[in-house]
């Protein structure tokens, strides 16, 4: 090669060196670059010149650093670097909304950032430097932050315990329990379920006809004007009952099986022929029978349709179902002997055994026969005729098959159990874990679980589980109680703090517990933690109620609190049983510390009492919320009987603390001082009036919550 | 020549510079953390029940001691159907009633709540809660009443500063 072009080819290869090396330095430069530009940087600058435009700026970069921030918990396998960029969370000058994000303040929860982190509760990538990963399910990871709307959900992860604070999660558990989910799910933290009705003896109770009726379309049902319907009525509660995708001959098959049940023969009941021939003839014989209904207060546990102004709504309770049509369901022979005694034919009922009279169990029965029924009930189901040994055959195998068995008893053979998944892990499921089939969705754990509640099938072709109706509120509700079911605690750090739930059970003993089983009073009433929360809790009934009182209202219950509609029943309680009932509850369901003895009332003089009545009526003005004679609130007891209904043990606490009785009470906790305790105490022992029938005046028709529980 | 492959050096260089600036652009900008968090709980508006007001954290809570405390005289319904209010005298304001309450201070809200209507001069029939709500369970009731006021609430004082993180 000639030396020119040596030189050539050295002076391009210089340049090429040259070149090179300016890109080479050029593209390291972008590193520090990016660094420098990286997005918590910008955010960690973004609030020192935050921090420098407000007035507290020193209190706020007192700990300023401007490297990444960490909360690290190895014992809770948390390494959370959120503080980072949200670096006001601790600081209680940002709680206004008026903060941008991700500056703001926390606001005030009882765990401490630095003690619990962020992804705990929140979920999200801990590690994770840049918005979007730390926020969002991607690629690499799965979790994504947990919408504000189930964050509920990560209370309960550690909380089995309900919590006030978390109504919703509360709601969530209620219904996997009132719904039955149990069933065939294996759940934690939630209560037993309620069962469906055992069906050894159900082709007595109801026919062919209204079993297809029912199978086929238990929850809507489109009315003369296409308008369709839940359960019959516009219904916000959620029918127990879910939808099975069932073909027409497997409903025929179900119905032909289940008419066939007849185990256990009913009990028969022959009303006297003399009461039948005195009313059978009376042309009030239904309206008296509606009165009975309705002063016996059914309507405490059945609602009933009422259209008003064009509106059709359920109107009563949800304890028991609606009877709006059942005229057209039952027939007259079960009818009677289940309502003399329900636990014959059903023995895990909540149906009280009431005391009937001929007279009214003819009237009653008549009206519920006559009058609370829809002609047009069973008129496209068709005569199904008489059950065939093949559809029986095949009934019986899809009784089992569509998990039936797992809700319903059938001739005493156990329930089916396990027969859906568990979930009692599925709230800490990634979205890799889950079946998403071809449904276009988000792929995570929110809208997976969503979906599979709306529609069972839109994620799973083959899923065996029933459809259900949700309003959206039950949708989440459910969804957060479903989300809160993560398993055992991922390190035992954790497994330590967790909250369990409190087992309650209340066994009475001696005569009262079958006073206690025949009339279920823990359908409605609480005992030590155990039963309904409808009516008020009886755990102190003998610290507060004085035992003459106790008898007779449970002869003949009166409305304490004027704006309930649903009131104790009237089961026409036995003079025997009344006192069993009041010795028991006066003797043995005391707070231990309201001693109903410990206050005589002979130390109560007129001039106390008058100072009573002068600081209840004008320094308290309780008149706002208590009736005496006919005026004041009604958010609080009607006082009119004070004097022959409480004792004056129970006024004295009461009046002290409230909360400490009763912890949700609404009745604020006063200054009261000693003197001002036991004025207002002689003043309502004052108080007494005779007892009366009860009117059956209702004051409004809404549903009515006892003692006035925020629900 | 050289200068020829100078320039494609350098476009090359920018070209890379461009990409690599772009990529940590493009990550910044996805999350909208209103939508990605949302809100804790809504509350139709009072007056008008098709409209959802969206609760923060604290709305939300105090909207849950509101609903088991407060309801029964603030309210035109209540949980058990009548409302209190036309029982009481002088009417109580609706929670929601933002000509009444938008003039009034957190602080003084705060202290009614706590202290009852009597300690400041006001009818005896609003009775104290403070032995039975802790100071910040008044506040979430304070900022539910903000949340849903009608006319909307403003809060007093100069707006804070404008800030972006851009």
């Amino acid at each position: 090669m000639p030396a020119e072009d040596m030189g050539k080819l050295s002076e391009r290869l210089r340049l090429t060196f040259a070149i090179s090396t300016v890109v080479c330095v050029l593209v390291l430069a972008i590193s520090p670059l990016k660094d420098f530009r990286a997005e918590w940087k910008r955010y960690k600058r973004a609030f020192v010149k935050y921090a420098q435009g407000r007035p507290d700026t020193k209190k706020l970069l007192a700990d300023y650093k401007p490297e990444i921030d960490q909360v690290w918990l190895p014992g809770m396998n948390v390494t959370d670097r959120c503080t980072t960029c949200h670096q006001g969370i601790t600081q209680s000058s940002l709680a206004d909304a008026s903060v941008p994000l991700p500056f703001r303040a926390h606001p005030p929860i009882p765990h401490k950032v630095r003690d619990w982190g962020c992804t705990i509760c929140h979920r999200g990538q801990g590690p994770a430097t840049e918005v979007a990963e730390a926020h969002e399910t991607t690629l690499a990871w799965e979790q994504p932050i947990l919408p504000a709307r189930f964050l509920q959900a990560s209370c309960g992860s550690c909380h089995h315990a309900d919590l006030k604070e978390t109504p919703q999660l509360a709601r969530g558990r209620e219904l996997l329990t009132h719904l039955n989910c149990q069933g065939c799910h294996k759940l934690s933290n939630v209560d037993q379920p309620m069962l469906g009705p055992d069906l050894s003896s159900v082709g007595y109770k109801v026919s062919r006809e209204w079993i297809y009726k029912w199978l086929k379309e238990p929850r809507t049902i489109l009315d003369k004007d296409g308008n369709v319907t839940v359960n019959g009525y516009e219904n916000e509660d959620e029918p127990r009952m879910p939808k099975f995708r069932l073909k027409d001959e497997e409903i025929k098959a179900l119905s032909a099986f289940l008419s066939v049940q007849k185990a256990k023969p009913i009990e028969t009941y022959k009303i006297n022929p003399a009461v039948v021939a005195a009313w059978s003839k009376k042309p009030d014989l239904l309206s008296q029978g509606e009165v009975r209904f309705r002063q016996m207060m059914c309507t405490t546990c059945h609602s009933l349709a009422v259209t008003r102004g064009g509106e059709t709504k359920l109107i009563g309770g949800d304890i028991g179902p609606e009877l709006t049509k059942v005229g057209s369901k039952v027939s007259e022979e079960w009818l009677v002997p289940w309502l003399r005694n329900p636990q014959a034919y059903l023995p895990h009922t909540t149906m009280p055994r009431y005391g009937w009279s001929d007279e009214d169990l003819y009237k009653v029965s008549q009206y519920v026969m006559n009058k609370l029924t829809d002609t047009d009930l069973l008129t496209n189901v068709g005569q199904l005729g008489a059950a065939t040994d093949e559809e029986v055959k095949t009934g019986k195998r899809l009784f089992t098959e569509k998990g039936c068995a797992s809700c319903h008893a059938l001739n005493g053979e156990g329930r089916q159990k396990d027969f859906g998944p568990d979930l009692t892990a599925l709230g800490a499921k990634n979205a890799s874990e889950l079946e998403f089939s071809k449904a276009k969705m988000e792929h995570n754990l929110v809208s997976y679980i969503q979906a599979k509640l709306q529609d069972p099938v839109s994620v799973n072709p083959a899923a065996r589980m029933p459809q259900y109706s949700w309003n959206q509120a039950d949708l989440d509700a459910v969804t957060t109680a479903l989300l809160s079911q993560t398993g055992p605690a991922p390190t035992s750090a954790l497994q330590h703090l967790v909250v369990p739930k409190k087992d309650t059970s209340f066994q009475p003993v001696g005569a009262f517990a079958q006073v206690y089983e025949r009339y279920k009073c823990y359908a409605c009433h609480r005992f030590n933690g155990f039963g309904g929360t409808l009516a008020p809790d009886l755990s102190y009934e003998g610290s507060r109620a004085q035992r003459k009182w106790i008898a007779d209202f449970l002869k003949n219950p009166q409305t304490i609190r004027p704006t309930l509609t649903l009131r104790m029943p009237q089961f026409n309680m036995p003079d025997k049983e009344a006192a069993i009932a009041a010795e028991y509850l006066s003797m043995a369901v005391q707070k231990p510390d309201v001693d109903p003895d410990s206050v005589d009332t002979r130390q109560f003089t007129p001039a106390m009492a008058s100072m009573g009545k002068q600081l209840y009526e004008v320094k308290y003005q309780c008149q706002s919320c208590h009736t005496i004679g006919g005026s004041g609130g009604y958010v609080g007891p009607n006082l009119n009987n004070a004097g022959n209904w409480l004792t004056p043990a129970w006024i004295e606490a009461w009046l002290r603390n409230p909360q400490a009785l009763q912890p949700d009470t609404i009745e604020p906790r006063r200054n009261f001082t000693d003197e001002e305790v036991r004025a207002l105490t002689a003043y309502l022992m004052t108080l007494r009036v005779g007892i009366k029938p009860q009117t059956s005046k209702s004051a409004g028709n809404a549903h009515a919550v006892a003692l006035g529980a925020g629900r | 020549m050289k200068a020829k492959l100078l320039m494609v050096a350098l476009l090359v260089c920018s070209v890379l510079c461009v990409l690599a600036l772009s990529g940590c652009k493009r990550a910044a900008a996805v999350v909208n953390p209103e939508q990605a968090f949302g809100a804790y709980d809504t509350e139709p508006d009072w007056n008008d029940s098709t409209k959802l007001v969206k609760l923060g954290y604290q709305e939300a809570q105090g909207k849950r001691v509101f609903y088991q405390y407060c309801v029964w005289c603030h309210a035109d319904a209540s949980p058990a159907g009548p409302s209190n209010r036309s029982n009481v005298t002088p009417v109580p304001p609706l929670l929601n009633d933002g000509e009444k309450l938008n003039g009034e201070s957190d602080e003084y809200m705060q202290n009614i709540i706590t202290l009852g209507g009597s300690a400041l001069g006001k009818s005896a029939m609003m009775p104290p809660y403070g032995k039975t709500l802790s100071p910040e369970e008044i506040k979430a009731v304070i900022a539910f009443t903000r949340a849903i006021a009608q006319p909307a609430y403003q809060k007093p004082g100069r707006p804070g500063s404008q800030y972006t993180t851009k």
